[in-house]
């Protein structure tokens, strides 16, 4: 494969944090930074500058995985994924981020959208179908229209 | 001029012994209150007044003859109706309106009251006849009703806002809970994910992916189960398509193609999780056993609506089932939890070889599926 993808980890559920860490290396990934409230998350966001952040919506200390989104949005150049045991909050354009994913998810799945996220921001368009349980983005998907018509 | 004397003569008759104009005699004798103004002098004062005026409002003939008729108003009289009267005796117009006055002792009535101008012949207006019913129990009642359906009103919003409010908190308790729920299967996911990493043994590596595999069936079902709006019924079509796709890219079989015929099966959602755990058992035991050593193949899955029960059937076209049964734990536990759930639902297993390979019949009771309309 290319280069790894360097992605931050946002997300309270420490056991949860844990297993999309090492979901993320066994895929050969980079793992740049961790963190569990959504200060904490923008401030990685700042520091490390990732390719891609998965987001819960509900972080520790009452914060909210919108304001990771907002931030990864006005930085730039950085995918935001969510990963959210409540999916149907998120409005049809994913509050700005390129994708979610529901939980409870399964190694399978998030295995499948790494590889496809990584297509998708290496060498795009991607050739591999979107994965079964993830949800892309109209914007994002539209990013990639020209190229697939 | 003769006219006005002809009035004057009237009142003077009511006087006297009652005989001459028998227009007059009428409005004498009536049980109608009437008054009779004259706009002409200074205040319009009461010029006429019949006996039926006095016994309404408790007055004295000379206590009202030459007065302006605003001693009927008081303290609660609806001073935009006293505007409309005004208005319309300033412009010479007749006006119908109910009013709240009151009579010499301070009681108040509500006065039905009909006022029209009298104009001789050249237009010129020479009286203002005003005739007045007393409706207090006609208003009384009108607004007894009105406050009463008022009443009814705001206790019907008041009940409809605490069932709104008893329900959107019922609604956020639900979402709240099943938002745990789906957290903590995460948690037990991510918990067996993290041990089998650590585990070198390839049995029990097997086991515990196993484990894993059950876990993330159940976790399916949870993300599925408040997907639609139906909070009693669980998709089983729908479900089938996304635990099966999940378990072939789970164990990397992209060889082998899955095939779908499924109609439409709701069950209710107490059922979906057992019927989960033996579609995954299924499926996982089709997936490892029936294509060995990268054998590619097809695996086909049917869920058939019939009348007294539907049917799940899972069919490959693999090596075929190996007799006698394997000894290994992992597939004996796997047979042994397939039973068990199956008693719970009163489901029937059968398996037969299908040459090639190995068709897997459950029936399921009426009781626990609902035939949808197809979609």
């Amino acid at each position: 494969m290319t280069e790894p993808l360097r992605v931050l980890l946002v997300e309270d559920e420490a056991l949860i944090l844990m297993q999309l860490e090492m979901l993320l290396e066994d895929a050969g990934h980079s793992v740049v930074g961790t963190a569990m409230t959504a200060s904490a998350g923008s401030a990685l966001l700042r520091e490390t500058r990732p390719e891609l952040v998965f987001v819960d919506l509900r972080l520790a200390e009452g914060s909210s995985g919108l304001d990771v989104a907002r931030t990864a949005s006005d930085l730039g150049g950085i995918a935001c994924v969510f990963i959210t045991a409540n999916p149907r909050q998120l409005g049809d354009d994913l509050a700005g981020a390129a994708a979610v994913i529901a939980k409870p998810f399964s190694g399978g799945v998030l295995e499948d959208t790494l590889a496809f996220l990584e297509q998708a921001l290496r060498r795009p368009p991607p050739s591999l179908a979107v994965p079964h349980g993830m949800v892309l983005a109209p914007a994002f998907l539209a990013n990639w229209a020209p190229a697939e018509g | 001029m003769e006219r006005e004397d002809a009035w004057r003569q009237t009142d003077r008759l009511q006087t006297e012994t009652g005989k001459g104009d028998p227009f007059a005699a009428a409005v004498r004798g009536t049980r109608m209150p009437m008054i009779i103004t004259d706009p002409r002098q200074p205040d319009n004062p009461i010029v006429y007044v019949n006996d039926a005026f006095l016994g309404l409002t408790g007055y004295g003939r000379d206590e009202v003859m030459g007065q302006n008729c605003r001693f009927l108003q008081g303290a609660d009289t609806d001073r935009a109706a006293v505007q409309q009267i005004r208005e319309a005796v300033e412009a010479n117009r007749d006006i119908s309106i109910d009013v709240l006055n009151y009579r010499k002792d301070g009681t108040p009535f509500w006065n039905a009251l009909y006022i029209s101008p009298v104009s001789n012949e050249a237009g010129e207006v020479l009286y203002f006849f005003a005739s007045q019913v007393d409706v207090t129990d006609r208003i009384d009642a009108h607004l007894k009703t009105w406050s009463e359906k008022e009443h009814f009103e705001r206790e019907v919003a008041k009940r409809t806002r605490e069932l709104s409010e008893a329900l959107a908190a019922k609604t956020m308790l639900l979402h709240e809970v099943d938002h745990r729920v789906k957290n903590n299967l995460q948690m037990v996911a991510s918990l067996l994910a993290l041990q089998t990493r650590t585990i070198t043994d390839p049995a029990a590596r097997e086991t515990m992916e196993g484990m894993l595999k059950r876990v993330e069936a159940l976790g399916t079902v949870h993300r599925r189960l408040y997907q639609s709006n139906d909070l009693e019924r669980f998709d089983v079509t729908e479900f089938v398509r996304d635990l099966a796709g999940d378990l072939v890219r789970g164990l990397g079989r992209g060889d082998i193609r899955l095939h779908f015929d499924v109609e439409a099966v709701e069950v209710p959602v107490a059922k979906a999780p057992p019927i989960a755990l033996i579609l995954n058992e299924l499926i996982t035991n089709a997936l490892r056993h029936a294509f060995p050593d990268g054998r590619p193949g097809r695996l086909s899955i049917a869920v058939t609506p019939g009348e007294a029960s539907f049917a799940i059937q899972v069919r490959d076209d693999g090596v075929g089932m190996t007799d006698p049964a394997p000894a290994s734990g992992r597939r004996s536990f796997g047979k042994r939890l397939m039973e068990t759930l199956a008693r719970q639902l009163n489901a029937s297993i059968t398996w037969r070889a299908a040459d090639p390979g190995t068709v897997v019949h459950i029936s399921l009771p009426h009781d626990a599926a609902v035939h949808s309309e197809p979609r």
